[in-house]
């Protein structure tokens, strides 16, 4: 019972780091068509972020906010200096820019700051474990579901209740009406940018409270994770971004969990290859985006 | 299956030329280069060959494949496993299972058994491949190279997982490395030109008029994946037996990323750019190699920078697409033509042989309805396109005009009722099988191939009608004949003013020789002059061929003059059916229009 509690946490909270990274990458995806490989490393600038408030002892929460401010920053630095002057080009094009760009910062990252992990000690009242009744369950888990709900909600309340949001469903949907109605395309685009950069960056932090540490290729294979939970949820489908990656991570978990021992170094191709069976019954994820096109 | 030496002559000498040029540029590299230079020559052909392997599919699909230096690996260490001498196996593999064990074949059994496994991985992977839209389809690779990198770590008994995999017996020479390129440049040229690869690059241009030409976009990428992933395989089998000793991280995201960059860099959509590529490229990594560790120029002292290769490549890739996104080449490829222009001889045109007359059949629309949540788009349409006459469609905007062209053109599933041509019910049919059936198209916001020649775009669907190459070619020629477009067969059609576009587009649906074309609004954007040309031509058609025309129009002195039938829709209703002039004087088509029954159409159909 225990056992199976724990995983379910373990499975939830990595599930929300999936889900709000795939969340970013939908984002963007349905405004600019942008497929974003640098979406990590705006992970790896918060974790870095992160790193250096704590090494000179800012409170916590504030070292929160700053590495997530420093993500958006980040994300529309890389908008406005990469992505904006590429406004016409292709979908291919631009996925294989932000491949460039995120080449480029990595060895930046390599050689500015270290190749090598650097530690973040979390304060210990967080690193316990918390006890209800019978079963004692880790306070990093929990706290990072918390925290994913949190953000889904304010999330939801910003799309549904802003002026600036639901501009950005209107843009996911058809982005030339959204134009003529007067709102300034650049502003949009800007906005969509530095919210999937703020995601990044709270799951950064949370993906750092799981790790401890951070170093030049973080963001990787959390990235990779949510590029796969955006494809089966439906590309640029926000609803399915966060059913995507709430499904690998939970799938993931149980995996480790139930796979016999000669099994578990392939873990990531059983679930790779459940997702590649999902696409082939599905091919358009398991909530397509809408979009308003005629032929 | 047409064969490929029925390809274009000039197809042949450009492989011939670009293989040539290859050659010279490694025997270059080789003499130059001093000690290494050997190394360092056959590397560059082997990368060649790599990315040759990635152009035969990602470019003409246009898809971005992550997922080749997996498949390289899996290639590798296939083969790797195949030459090794027994006794290296026993110590480096002691758990290796029997069937594997001490094969001790020659090079190219071993590159067979590669090809053999890739083509067995490209099938099954290309299922995948194939169904995925472009974006997913991307990232699906993606997922590929993760599995396969995974596998390679996990399966410890066969691979030693992340340690080094030594003993490959170093097969691969300079010789052996510059025969494979020649032949992949001969196979990756071909293909290009041929029937897969003219159809495939159709669909990167635009997929959903590959598909209304009659073209099975999935087949066609799952053919070209499995090919491109056969010879992946292979080109990974050599640079296994080049390295000697590697590692799964040998074939991982370093890998892919230098292969894009040179596809990019060099120019995705033709051969030539993707040799330009690696040629280039080679020379940058090369130079920024010997910096990494850092240089002395006299007075300033350049810090070693730990990933220098890497940092050039982002930026060569990243200026690429700022500045070129078409890469270095662009579009054309390295031929006889590039030096004498009187080479580039237009194909003769064939007169089309009369279509085996079948018993005359004719398109029926039968009670189709469309819901699209509580709104009813169509609601129980009926009317018949007889064969032989023009038929015109006309509705006010929002009575269902483009959501019927998308449920008789197989885009739209009917909530209820069906489309028949003849007895088949095109209604079930995907959009190529449509097409194939008898029914071409043309689109309301034209769909060309942009980046094709004029001859390609319509090629593409004389070849999807069945015919070979030469007489597609031929067939093509004919219908720019008759549009009057002959003259600039060899020209991209994106260079083409609106009007030619138009008429591009209608010889390009005749080249499918349909039973029944479908035109989606033809003079849409057209000036009075421009309409005229179109009647004419329109109405010569329909004396020359046994071709039913179903006309989607807002102009209406064009529809009027045209029709010998007509269809009037409002609010997903048929309102109204007969002749140019009981359309004319009807009183719901006047009401629907206008709003009153006041004013009514004059002789030429304009509103007074």
């Amino acid at each position: 019972m225990e056992f199976f509690l724990q995983q379910l946490l373990n499975a939830v909270s990595l599930g929300g780091i999936y889900a709000l990274l795939a969340l970013g990458l939908a984002v963007v995806f349905s405004i600019v068509a942008l497929i974003n490989f640098a979406h990590g490393e705006l992970m790896t600038v918060a974790g870095y972020v992160l790193f250096v408030c704590i090494l000179y002892a800012v409170p916590l929460p504030i070292a929160v906010v700053a590495a997530i401010g420093a993500a958006a920053v980040a994300a529309a630095a890389t908008e406005r200096l990469a992505f904006r002057p590429m406004r016409r080009a292709d979908p291919t094009s631009l996925m294989l820019t932000s491949f460039a760009v995120s080449a480029i910062l990595k060895v930046l990252f390599q050689n500015g700051i270290s190749a090598r992990p650097k530690p973040v000690p979390l304060p210990p009242e967080l690193s316990g474990t918390l006890t209800f009744g019978p079963v004692r369950l880790g306070t990093v888990p929990l706290a990072s579901i918390l925290v994913t709900c949190l953000s889904l909600a304010a999330l939801t309340l910003f799309l549904k209740r802003t002026v600036m949001g639901k501009a950005m469903r209107a843009a996911a949907e058809d982005f030339q009406v959204l134009r003529l109605m007067g709102i300034r395309a650049n502003r949009v685009i800007a906005a969509a940018f530095a919210l999937s950069g703020m995601l990044a960056g709270i799951s950064a932090a949370l993906w750092v409270a799981q790790r401890g540490s951070v170093d030049p290729l973080m963001g990787f294979v959390p990235v990779l994770k949510a590029f796969v939970a955006s494809v089966i949820g439906g590309l640029g489908s926000l609803s399915g971004a966060v059913a995507g990656g709430f499904a690998l991570g939970i799938a993931e978990v149980l995996f480790q969990a139930y796979l016999p021992e000669a099994a578990l170094p392939f873990r990531d191709a059983f679930v790779l290859g459940v997702v590649i069976l999902i696409l082939l019954w599905r091919p358009d994820g398991l909530i397509p985006a809408k979009t308003g096109r005629r032929s | 299956m047409r064969l490929w030496f029925a390809l274009p002559r000039t197809a042949w000498l450009s492989a011939g030329l670009l293989s040539a040029a290859l050659a010279l540029a490694a025997l270059l590299v080789r003499a130059l280069m001093g000690a290494g230079g050997d190394n360092i020559a056959t590397l560059m052909l082997l990368q060649a060959a790599a990315v040759l392997a990635l152009a035969v599919f990602s470019g003409n699909s246009g898809i971005t494949s992550f997922g080749h230096s997996a498949f390289m690996g899996l290639g590798a260490y296939a083969a790797a496993l195949m030459t090794m001498p027994a006794a290296v196996q026993k110590t480096a593999l002691p758990n290796l299972p029997a069937w594997l064990q001490g094969h001790e074949l020659g090079l190219l059994a071993a590159l067979a058994v590669a090809a053999l496994v890739g083509i067995g991985v490209g099938m099954a992977s290309g299922a995948v491949v194939a169904r995925l839209s472009t974006g997913s389809a991307a990232i699906g690779t993606l997922a590929f190279l993760i599995i396969l990198h995974v596998c390679l770590v996990g399966a410890r008994d066969i691979t030693r997982g992340s340690q080094t995999f030594y003993g490959v017996p170093r097969l691969t020479g300079f010789g052996v490395a510059l025969a494979t390129v020649v032949l992949f440049t001969f196979i990756a040229r071909l293909f290009r030109e041929g029937r897969v690869g003219l159809a495939l690059r159709a669909s990167r241009e635009n997929e959903v008029a590959a598909a209304a030409l009659g073209v099975n976009v999935g087949r066609m990428r799952l053919f070209s994946w499995a090919l491109s992933i056969t010879l992946a395989c292979v080109a990974g089998a050599l640079y296994g037996h080049y390295l000697g000793a590697f590692s799964p991280k040998d074939f991982y995201f370093d890998l892919i990323f230098l292969l894009i960059a040179m596809l990019i860099v060099g120019g995705r959509y033709s051969v030539t750019g993707a040799l330009t590529g690696v040629v280039m490229l080679t020379a940058v990594v090369q130079i920024l190699r010997q910096a990494e560790a850092g240089i002395d120029i006299g007075f300033v002292q350049v810090p070693p920078i730990f990933g220098l290769p890497q940092l050039g490549l982002g930026l060569a890739l990243l200026m690429t697409i700022w500045a070129r996104p078409i890469g270095m080449v662009g579009l054309s490829e390295l031929s006889p033509a590039t030096f004498a222009a009187k080479l580039a001889d237009p194909p003769p045109a064939a007169t089309p042989a009369p279509r085996a007359e079948a018993a005359a059949r004719s398109l029926a629309v039968r009670d189709v309805t469309v819901r699209f949540g509580g709104l009813a788009a169509l609601e129980n349409v009926s009317f018949t396109v007889p064969t032989g006459q023009v038929t015109g469609l006309i509705g006010p905007n929002g009575a269902g005009k483009t959501t019927l062209v998308n449920v008789i053109c197989g885009q739209q599933r009917p909530t209820s009722g069906a489309v028949l041509l003849g007895d088949i019910r095109l209604s079930d049919l995907p959009p190529h099988r449509v097409a194939r059936v008898g029914l071409a198209r043309t689109f309301q916001n034209i769909r060309l191939f942009d980046r094709l020649t004029a001859l390609e775009n319509v090629t593409v669907a004389a070849q999807a009608a069945g015919h070979g190459r030469a007489v597609a070619e031929e067939l093509a020629m004919a219908e720019l004949q008759r549009v009057g477009l002959a003259g600039r067969w060899n020209e991209l059609a994106e260079a083409f003013a609106y009007g030619d576009r138009r008429r591009l587009e209608i010889a390009r649906a005749l080249a499918l020789d349909p039973e029944f074309l479908l035109l989606d609004e033809p003079a849409a954007g057209m000036n009075p002059a421009e309409t005229d040309r179109l009647i004419a031509m329109l109405e010569e058609l329909r004396r020359e061929r046994p071709i039913g025309i179903l006309v989607i129009e807002h102009d209406m002195r064009l529809i009027m003059r045209l029709s010998d039938r007509m269809v009037v829709l409002n609010k997903g209703q048929k309102i109204a059916e007969g002749t140019p002039e009981d359309i004319r004087n009807d009183p719901a088509v006047i009401e629907a229009y206008i709003g009153t029954k006041r004013p009514t159409l004059n002789q030429r159909g304009e509103m007074q």
